[in-house]
C-alpha cells in the first residue's frame, strides 16, 4: 500500500509537470510563448521568429534557437515535449507532429484581442503559469482601457491600408481591429469590403480616405507612388501617410496593442500631449 | 472577298472595344464625363483623373501589348510553319517572366525593386533578350527551324524551372510571392504613362517594320528552299523576323506581364476567316489582338471577382482550341 | 556556244564529291542515278541552296555575284516535296513565281494552263492530291520565266498523261532556249532527253547523250540491274 502511495507522489508531479522543451511554430506563437514561459522552457522559436521584418519580438529571439524551417522535421529534431502551432500552419505539418505522438496545440483564433486573451489562458495552462497569463491579460486590458479613456469623443479619422501587395483589408480583419482602438474609420469597410480583397483601382479615388496607414517598409513611399491607385489620391500627394513597423501592423497577439497606441498617437496627436 | 470587309470590320471592334475600355470600370461615368475628361472641357476632377490617369494609359498598355503579342504570332507561324506555334516558342516570354520575377524575388534583397517604375519592365526586357539570345547561340550556324525549335523547348523548360526555384524560395515571403504569382498571369492592373511610354512607341514601329515583310512571309511560310530560288533572301528575312518578332514579344511581356493565347489565337482565327496572305493577315492580326486583349480586359473589369486577364484569355483560348482540334483537317 | 550552266569540282561534303558539267542553253538534260546517289543534292546545290566547295556559274557569271532577287528571275528550283502547310489557293501559289518581278501577274494564267490547274485555281492546296499539288509547284516554276529550270523529280507522282505533258512541256522550254534539268527514277524516260547526267555514290558517272551513256555495263554496275534493249509500249500524247 505504501508502495502505491510512494508512485503516485512521484507520478503525479511527473504528470502534471509543465512541458521544458517547448516549440513555437509561428510568429504569433512565438510572442505568447515569449510573453507566457520561463526561458528554460523554450527549446525553439519558429524559423520567422528573429526576423524583423515579421517579428515583433526579434530581440528577445535573438536569446533562443529558431527552427531551420517550418517542415515537421525540424519541429521534431528539438524533441519538443509541447508544440504550438497557428491554424494557418500547413495540414501535412500538423498531420506528421500528430503522428509522431506529440503534444500539438493549435491556436486558430486571433481575430480579436478576446481571442488572443482566449489564447493566452490556454498557452498559460498549458505550460503550468495561468497566473502568468491572468496577469498579462489584467496588463493590456488596462492598456487597452486608458487608451480609450484618451480618444473618448474623437472624431474618427478616415484610414485605408495602403500597400504594394495588391490587396486591402476590409472588416473583419486585424487592421480592423487596430482601426476600431485606434480612433480610425476603415473606409475599406465603410464602403462594404469584408476580409482581404483586391485592390480595386478606380473606386478608391471615391472613398475619401484622409490618412494611409502603411509598413514601414525601405522607400515604400516611392514604391507606392509607382502604383497610380495610390498615387493619385489626395491623401497620398498631401503626404499624409502613416507608417507602422511591419511586424505591428500584421500582428496577432498582445503586442497589437503597441500598435494601437502608435496608429492612436500619430491620428490623434493632440491627445497625447 | 470576304476579306476585303475584314480591315473595316477589324477596325470597327478595335475602335468599340476602346470606346469600352475607356467609359466601363469600377466607376460609372456617364459618356459625357468621359469625353469630357478626353477632351479637357468640363467634367469634374474624379472623372478627368479617372479616365486620363487609370483608364487611357490600361488602354494603351492594352493595344500595344495585343499587337505585339499576335503581330509575333503570326510571325512564329510562318516562320516556323505551323499554324500552332505562338510567341512564345524561343523562350521570349519565359526568359522575360524570369527576369522579372528575379526582380521581384531577389531584389528586396539586393535593394533594387525600390529602384523605380522601370526595374521591373527592363529586367523583363534584358531577361527575354538573353533567352533569345541563348536560343539563336543554341541552335548555331545558320539557326535552321528545327534546331531553333528545339533549342526553344530546352531553354522554356529551364527558364521555367528557375522561375519556380525563385517562387519556391520566396514562398514564405507572402506579398512577394504573390506579386509574382500576379506577374506570372499577366495583368493591366496599375498601368501608368511610364509604360505605355516604354511599350507602345517601339511596338508600333516594330509593327510598322513588320508590315512590308509580308511579302516575303508569303513565300518563307511554304519552304525556305522554295522561297529562296524564288528571290527571296532568306536569311536576312528570318533574321529580321526573329528580331522583329522578338522586340514584340518581349515589350508586351513587360508591360503585361505573361498573356498566353493572344498570339496563338488570334492569327489562327483570323487566317481561318480570312485567308493565309501575310500582307493582310498581319495587319489584321494587330488590329485583333489589341481588340482581343481590351475585351478580355474589359471582362476582368466588369466581373471584378479576382480574374487575371492571363485566365480570361486562357478561358477563351483553351476551349477554342478544342473546338479546333475537332475539326475535321 | 556560251554556256548556260556550269559547275567545276562542285561538292558538298560526303553528299557530292567533284563534279563538272557544262550546260549550254537549249539543252534538255535527264539526271539519274540510284538512291542516295546525289541527284537531289546536285540541283540544290546547283539552285544554290546549299554551301558547296568548288565553283558554279549561271550563264558564265560566279553564283555568289548575283543576287537573290536576280537568282529569282534566272533559276526555278522545284523540290522533291509539295508540302503546304496553309490553304493558299492555287492561283495564289503559282502567282508567288512573279515574286522576284515584283509580282507582276503577266504569265500566272498561262503557267495554270499549262499544268491544267485552271478548274483547281481558287481551291486551297491543302485540299488537293499529291500529284495534283506537284502540278502546282512545277506551274510556279513556270511562271517565274527563268531560263534555268531545274525539276527534281517532277513527274514521280504524276498520271501518265500528265507525266507526259510535263516532258512536252520541258522540250517546249528547250527549244525556246532554256536550260532544262529533270531528274528521273525511270531510266527508260532519259531516252527523250539530249543529255544524260548519271551519279552513282555521290560522282558524276556519265555524261553525255543516252544511248552512248546507258549502256548495259553502266546500267549494271550503278544500277545493279539487268538491261535488256526490246521495243515495247510507249506512249505518246496524240499528236495536236
Amino acid at each position: 500500500m505504501r508502495r502505491l502511495w510512494l508512485l503516485l507522489l512521484i507520478l503525479v508531479p511527473l504528470a502534471a509537470a509543465p512541458p521544458r522543451r517547448v516549440v513555437s511554430q509561428a510568429v504569433g506563437t512565438d510572442e505568447l510563448l515569449l510573453a507566457l514561459a520561463d526561458p528554460g522552457q523554450v527549446a525553439a522559436l519558429s524559423n520567422l521568429g528573429r526576423d524583423a521584418r515579421y517579428s515583433p519580438v526579434a530581440g528577445e529571439a535573438k536569446a533562443y534557437p529558431t527552427l531551420k524551417d517550418s517542415d515537421a522535421e525540424s519541429v521534431l529534431s528539438f524533441r519538443p515535449d509541447l508544440v504550438l502551432a497557428a491554424s494557418f500552419t500547413r495540414p501535412e505539418t500538423l498531420a506528421l507532429l500528430r503522428r509522431a505522438g506529440v503534444r500539438l496545440v493549435v491556436l486558430d483564433r486571433f481575430d480579436t484581442l478576446e481571442d488572443v486573451y482566449a489564447d493566452l489562458r490556454i498557452l498559460g495552462r498549458e505550460l503550468g503559469h495561468p497566473e502568468r497569463a491572468e496577469a498579462l491579460i489584467a496588463q493590456c486590458r488596462a492598456r487597452v482601457a486608458a487608451l480609450a479613456r484618451r480618444l473618448q469623443g474623437v472624431h474618427p479619422v478616415r484610414v485605408l491600408a495602403a500597400s504594394i501587395y495588391p490587396f486591402t483589408a476590409g472588416a473583419g480583419t486585424t487592421f480592423q481591429d487596430l482601426c476600431d482602438h485606434a480612433g480610425a474609420l476603415n473606409v475599406a469597410a465603410e464602403a462594404g469590403l469584408k476580409g482581404h480583397q483586391p485592390t480595386p483601382t478606380e473606386r478608391l479615388l471615391t472613398w475619401n480616405a484622409e490618412v494611409l496607414v502603411a509598413d514601414d517598409e525601405p522607400a515604400i513611399r516611392a514604391r507606392l507612388a509607382e502604383l497610380p491607385s495610390y498615387r493619385l489620391l489626395p491623401a497620398f500627394r498631401a503626404g499624409h501617410l502613416v507608417l507602422l513597423p511591419g511586424p505591428l501592423m500584421s500582428c496577432v497577439s498582445h503586442h497589437r496593442i503597441d500598435a494601437y497606441e502608435q496608429l492612436a498617437r500619430a491620428l490623434h496627436p493632440e491627445r497625447f500631449r | 472577298m470576304r476579306a476585303r470587309l475584314a480591315l473595316p470590320l477589324l477596325l470597327v471592334i478595335l475602335v468599340a472595344a476602346i470606346l469600352a475600355s475607356l467609359a466601363f470600370g469600377e466607376l460609372r461615368l456617364s459618356v459625357s464625363q468621359v469625353v469630357g475628361a478626353l477632351t479637357g472641357h468640363g467634367g469634374d476632377e474624379l472623372a478627368r483623373t479617372v479616365v486620363r490617369d487609370f483608364r487611357l494609359p490600361r488602354t494603351l498598355v492594352g493595344v500595344a501589348a495585343g499587337a505585339a503579342l499576335a503581330a509575333s504570332g503570326v510571325v512564329m507561324q510562318a516562320f516556323f510553319r505551323n499554324p500552332l506555334a505562338d510567341p512564345g516558342l524561343l523562350g521570349v516570354s519565359s526568359g522575360g517572366a524570369l527576369g522579372a520575377v528575379a526582380v521581384l524575388a531577389l531584389g528586396p534583397a539586393l535593394g533594387l525593386a525600390a529602384a523605380s517604375i522601370w526595374t521591373l519592365p527592363l529586367a523583363s526586357i534584358v531577361g527575354a533578350f538573353i533567352a533569345t539570345g541563348a536560343v539563336m547561340m543554341l541552335a548555331q550556324r545558320g539557326a535552321g527551324t528545327e534546331r531553333l525549335l528545339l533549342s526553344g523547348i530546352a531553354l522554356n523548360a529551364l527558364l521555367g524551372a528557375g522561375t519556380s526555384f525563385l517562387l519556391t524560395i520566396t514562398a514564405g515571403h507572402f506579398e512577394v510571392n504573390a506579386q509574382i504569382l500576379f506577374w506570372l498571369m499577366g495583368g493591366l492592373e496599375n498601368r501608368s504613362w511610364e509604360h505605355v511610354w516604354m511599350g507602345l512607341p517601339i511596338i508600333l514601329l516594330g509593327c510598322a517594320l513588320l508590315l512590308p515583310l509580308g511579302r516575303g512571309l508569303n513565300l518563307l511560310s511554304l519552304g525556305e528552299q522554295s522561297a529562296q530560288s524564288l528571290g527571296v533572301d532568306v536569311r536576312r528575312l528570318r533574321r529580321r523576323l526573329i528580331v522583329l518578332a522578338t522586340i514584340l514579344t518581349a515589350l508586351a511581356t513587360a508591360i503585361g506581364g505573361i498573356i498566353g493565347f493572344v498570339g496563338l489565337l488570334v492569327p489562327h482565327v483570323l487566317r481561318l476567316a480570312f485567308g493565309p496572305d501575310h500582307r493582310r493577315l498581319l495587319p489584321f492580326s494587330m488590329l485583333g489582338g489589341a481588340a482581343f486583349l481590351l475585351i478580355c480586359d474589359l471582362v476582368t473589369r466588369l466581373f471584378p471577382i479576382g480574374l487575371r486577364l492571363g485566365v480570361v484569355t486562357a478561358v477563351v483560348g483553351g476551349p477554342f482550341f478544342l473546338w479546333l482540334l475537332r475539326r475535321p483537317r | 556556244m556560251t554556256s548556260a550552266l556550269q559547275a567545276s569540282a562542285l561538292t558538298v561534303p560526303g553528299r557530292l564529291e567533284d563534279v563538272d558539267l557544262d550546260l549550254g542553253p537549249g539543252e534538255l538534260v535527264a539526271v539519274v542515278g540510284p538512291n542516295g546517289a546525289g541527284k537531289s543534292t546536285l540541283f540544290q546545290a546547283l539552285a544554290g541552296l546549299l554551301p558547296t566547295d568548288g565553283q558554279i556559274l549561271w550563264n558564265g557569271q560566279p553564283l555568289s555575284s548575283i543576287s537573290f532577287q536576280e537568282r529569282g528571275r534566272r533559276l526555278a528550283w522545284v523540290g522533291q516535296e509539295a508540302i503546304f502547310d496553309f490553304a493558299f489557293s492555287v492561283r495564289d501559289v503559282v502567282a508567288q513565281g512573279r515574286y522576284a518581278w515584283n509580282d507582276d501577274p503577266s504569265g500566272v494564267t498561262e503557267a495554270l494552263a499549262a499544268m491544267d490547274l485552271l478548274t483547281l485555281a481558287d481551291r486551297p492546296v491543302t485540299r488537293l492530291s499529291g500529284g495534283e499539288r506537284h502540278r502546282v509547284i512545277l506551274a510556279r516554276a513556270l511562271a517565274t520565266t527563268a531560263p534555268l529550270q531545274l525539276w527534281d523529280e517532277p513527274v514521280a507522282q504524276l498520271d501518265v498523261r500528265h507525266a507526259l505533258e510535263v516532258h512536252r512541256l520541258a522540250r517546249h522550254l528547250a527549244e525556246a532556249g532554256g536550260t532544262v534539268l529533270v531528274s528521273l527514277h525511270d531510266i527508260r524516260a532519259a531516252y527523250r532527253f539530249d543529255r544524260v547526267l548519271v551519279l552513282d555514290r555521290s560522282r558524276l558517272v556519265g555524261n553525255g547523250k543516252p544511248h552512248e551513256v546507258l549502256t548495259a555495263d553502266l546500267i549494271r554496275t550503278v544500277f545493279r540491274v539487268e538491261a535488256t534493249f526490246v521495243t515495247s509500249l510507249v506512249p505518246e500524247l496524240p499528236a495536236t
